[in-house]
């Protein structure tokens, strides 16, 4: 039955595709039928400028014989700019989606989890809609833009060194463009023109959001969410209380956050300095367990946005002289640097919280891109990732009652509450190409953690014409569940995209 | 050591002669050439005017139309500006300084790239990307000189890399045009017009061509048309060029408006368009940066 669905969905998006390509063809100049409805609903002059976008995208689970649909999900999207004056604009972004997995996969999570995945998976939920809506102020050496949007720092791709300014929607884990899973803020963005090709920006961030996760029982729930969804239902059925506090910043003068980057451009080499006092986008947990005489036992669990402060720089540098080095001619150098302070993680063993202690993190990426054989682009990544932790914490995991046991704690790894080591290397690998005057672009991502964790995700996008194009690839994952890919190892996913551009 | 002084006047002697034939085009002046030019002085003046060197900085919007052999074709629609430095300039190690900004249609609309090219013929562009999907701004490779410029029939080194000490040039003769004839509007372009006649030959070898022969107009002074053999000598590819002029304060500045290129193996042709062609605006250096790609919002 599901395979009979899978077909039908895929074999009607295919003629779709096909047809309204051929009608597209015979009038290129015209940007469509959405374009002009939108053109006559909002009666403005040249100065306002429209586009959008309609999208499918639909992946199935390689697993299960590819019978199941992990989403069929339907993005709307509208971007307005309106040019009020020369110096002054007004930009907004509206994307709303429906995800079809949830109704035609509704026995999938026949549990008590479905109705939370529902709501927080099939629709935006609150001001979701709304992904950017801003001011823009031009200057002659100052630029503002003020309301909700995303900035984005660093230089690195794929993993998030600098680029610390707005939390990550990872709900669908990290497969999408960060620019889609980026959570824009309500905040003001400076720069300002200090020297030629010198410029320094300066953040004030009023708002606060944490980063999203998937709830238990959707198909990208981190393993930490699982592990604490399954240890409340085990702590209710054990007749204790579950009190879970969360502590975020208010919106209040004093908990505003901030940002400079200072940027120039000297002698070709492209460097920042960087600095941002925020509040962690992940909180950190804490637990205890409350005795009370006469009354329910309480598991408390505060989830606490720590206050950290980050330094750091990044640098870019295209060697466009060979005279000592030749064969370095037409490399890309990329490379920055986080110093964070003030974060905290947890401590036990896999699974098993024991407590929280403070921690800070250096952390660093190199990049080297290329292109070889004319067109193809190799980039290469080298992260690690340092965990110093400011505080001494007990060397071996304590029982409830108090009695320490032979197993060694360690740091846990938030995303899975599996064992950290203080250093975490990561490499990536993307390659990509064109054919076909660039209609036709393959790539492929290798994501590899050092301790045998891997991603790899081929795609291949075609461009039918001005308005259609479709993609087609898969996400791979391969690892220890405690691993950052590996927790994904049964979610590996051929996937599907259409999208019509008007 | 007489040896040694011997050799180097050699030497020197043999650059000085390579270079005889130079000339000392000075940015933001207008040239055009002259009767008894030498071939690699024609190709000077020619690169002076294609690269827009005798304008203080250039402006304009265009089409970029991709045409299928079936007869399917594909649009771009861009903003391109242009700031022309040189070693008279505040900035004097840089050439030029150019801004490419997509937009439309909207899969690419916000797409921009930032490219400082630099006096010194043997330095590679700098360029900078915004792209939409990462939104912000990348540093990148200069594509190759042979690769597709933005997927079309043109190579990169074709619009915006080629440098006159890139080729050698030899003068085949003085001809009138033939004319072209464009498959775009079946229209004959500069039949009978007065050209030099010039087959230029890439000093890189092995490379994707191994020779042009090129028509350069005497007034416009540069070319109109190209035909390019592949490696093995067999013309693959033909290039039009149709040219403007423009009086800005009393000069006449020729400009390219329209180009046309066709790849004889698979019949796809691209065509250039370029509308709203503005020089000399009082753009400032300033603006060709990374702030003003950041001020992308597609």
């Amino acid at each position: 039955m599901r395979k009979r669905k899978f077909l039908l969905v895929f074999a009607l998006g295919l003629v779709l595709t096909v047809v309204s390509a051929s009608t597209v063809f015979a009038s290129e100049e015209n940007r469509g039928i959405v374009y002009k409805f939108w053109k006559k609903i909002l009666p403005f002059d040249d100065r306002l400028e429209l586009g959008g976008f309609l999208k499918n995208e639909t992946s199935v689970r390689m697993a299960h014989g590819f019978d199941e649909f992990m989403k069929v999900k339907n993005i709307a999207g509208l971007k307005v700019n309106y040019r009020i004056t020369d110096w002054w604009e007004m930009f907004t972004y509206f994307n709303w989606f429906w995800d079809g997995a949830y109704s035609i996969e509704d026995d999938r999570y026949g549990n008590v989890s479905f109705e939370d995945v529902n709501r927080k998976l099939r629709m935006p939920e609150k001001l979701q809609w709304l992904r950017e809506a801003y001011f823009d102020f031009y200057f002659d050496k100052l630029d503002a833009r003020i309301g909700k949007q995303q900035v984005v720092w660093g230089t690195t791709d794929g993993v998030r060194i600098l680029d610390l300014v707005n939390p990550l929607d990872y709900r669908e884990w990290t497969i999408k463009d960060y620019a889609d899973i980026r959570i824009p803020l309500f905040m003001g963005n400076f720069e300002g023109e200090l020297l030629m090709d010198g410029h320094l920006q300066v953040l004030v961030i009023p708002d606060y959001e944490p980063n999203y996760y998937a709830p238990a029982g959707a198909p990208f729930t981190l393993r930490t969410v699982d592990i604490g969804a399954q240890g409340t239902a085990n702590a209710v059925n054990q007749g204790v209380s579950v009190q879970t506090i969360d502590e975020k910043p208010g919106r209040q003068f004093k908990n505003t956050k901030v940002g400079a980057r200072w940027q120039h451009v000297l002698g070709g080499w492209d460097y920042t300095l960087n600095y941002l006092h925020t509040y962690d986008f992940a909180s950190s947990a804490y637990t205890a367990f409350i005795f009370r005489p006469f009354a329910q036992p309480v598991l408390q669990l505060v989830r606490r946005a720590e206050q950290i402060d980050v330094f750091g720089g990044s640098f870019s540098k295209t060697l466009t002289e060979g005279f000592w080095l030749p064969f370095l001619k037409g490399w890309t150098l990329r490379g920055e640097y986080a110093y964070i302070k003030g974060g905290a993680m947890n401590y036990g063993y896999d699974k098993e919280i024991q407590g929280t202690v403070d921690v800070d993190q250096y952390n660093y990426a190199l990049g080297f891109d290329r292109y070889f054989w004319t067109n193809w682009l190799f980039s290469y990544q080298f992260i690690q990732l340092i965990a110093d932790p400011q505080e001494e914490y007990p060397g071996f995991y304590t029982n409830v009652f108090g009695i320490p046991t032979a197993t060694e704690n360690t740091l846990l790894f938030g995303p899975t509450r599996g064992g950290l080591d203080e250093t975490t290397t990561i490499m990536s690998l993307k390659i990509s190409t064109d054919f076909i005057h660039e209609r036709l672009k393959p790539e492929i991502l290798v994501l590899y953690t050092f301790n045998g964790d891997w991603r790899v995700s081929p795609k291949v996008s075609f461009e039918i014409n001005d308005r259609w194009t479709i993609a087609g690839g898969a996400h791979v994952f391969t690892g220890d569940e405690q691993g950052l890919n590996g927790q994904f190892d049964k979610n590996d996913q051929v996937f599907f995209e259409t999208t019509y551009n008007w | 050591m007489k040896k040694v002084l011997l050799f180097l006047a050699l030497v020197c002697l043999v650059g000085f002669c390579l270079n005889a034939d130079a000339l000392d085009l000075v940015f933001h002046q207008v040239y055009k050439i002259q009767p008894g030019m030498s071939v690699d002085e024609i190709m000077q003046v020619s690169e002076h005017v294609q690269y827009t060197l005798f304008a203080d900085d250039y402006q304009s919007t265009g089409n970029v139309l991709y045409v299928e052999k079936t007869g399917a074709t594909r649009t771009r629609k861009f903003l391109r500006q242009r700031i022309v430095l040189g070693p008279d300039s505040q900035s004097p190690e840089y050439r030029y300084k150019d801004l490419i900004m997509f937009t439309q249609p909207t899969s690419v609309k916000g797409l921009g790239i930032l490219s400082w090219s630099y006096v010194d013929a043997d330095r590679d562009q700098d360029q900078w990307l915004w792209l939409p999907s990462l939104k912000k701004v990348r540093k990148v490779s200069a594509a190759q000189g042979d690769d597709s410029f933005m997927g079309s029939d043109f190579t990169t080194e074709e619009i915006t890399t080629r440098r006159y000490e890139d080729e050698t040039y030899t003068l085949l003769g003085e001809e009138k045009f033939k004319g072209f004839t464009s498959e775009h509007d079946n229209q004959t372009y500069y039949a009978g017009r007065d050209c030099y006649k010039i087959e230029c030959k890439p000093k890189r070898d092995p490379w994707y061509y191994s020779k042009r022969i090129t028509w350069v107009d005497k007034e416009f002074g540069s070319t109109i048309y190209d035909e390019v053999y592949d490696s093995k000598g067999n013309l693959y590819k033909n290039i039009f060029k149709r040219y403007v002029v423009q009086k800005v304060d009393g000069k006449d500045y020729y400009t390219q408006d329209y180009l046309e290129v066709k790849d004889l193996r698979s019949g796809h042709k691209t065509l250039i368009e370029m509308e709203d062609i503005k020089f000399d605006q009082g753009l400032e250096e300033d603006y060709f940066s990374e702030r003003t790609l950041r001020r992308s919002k597609w």
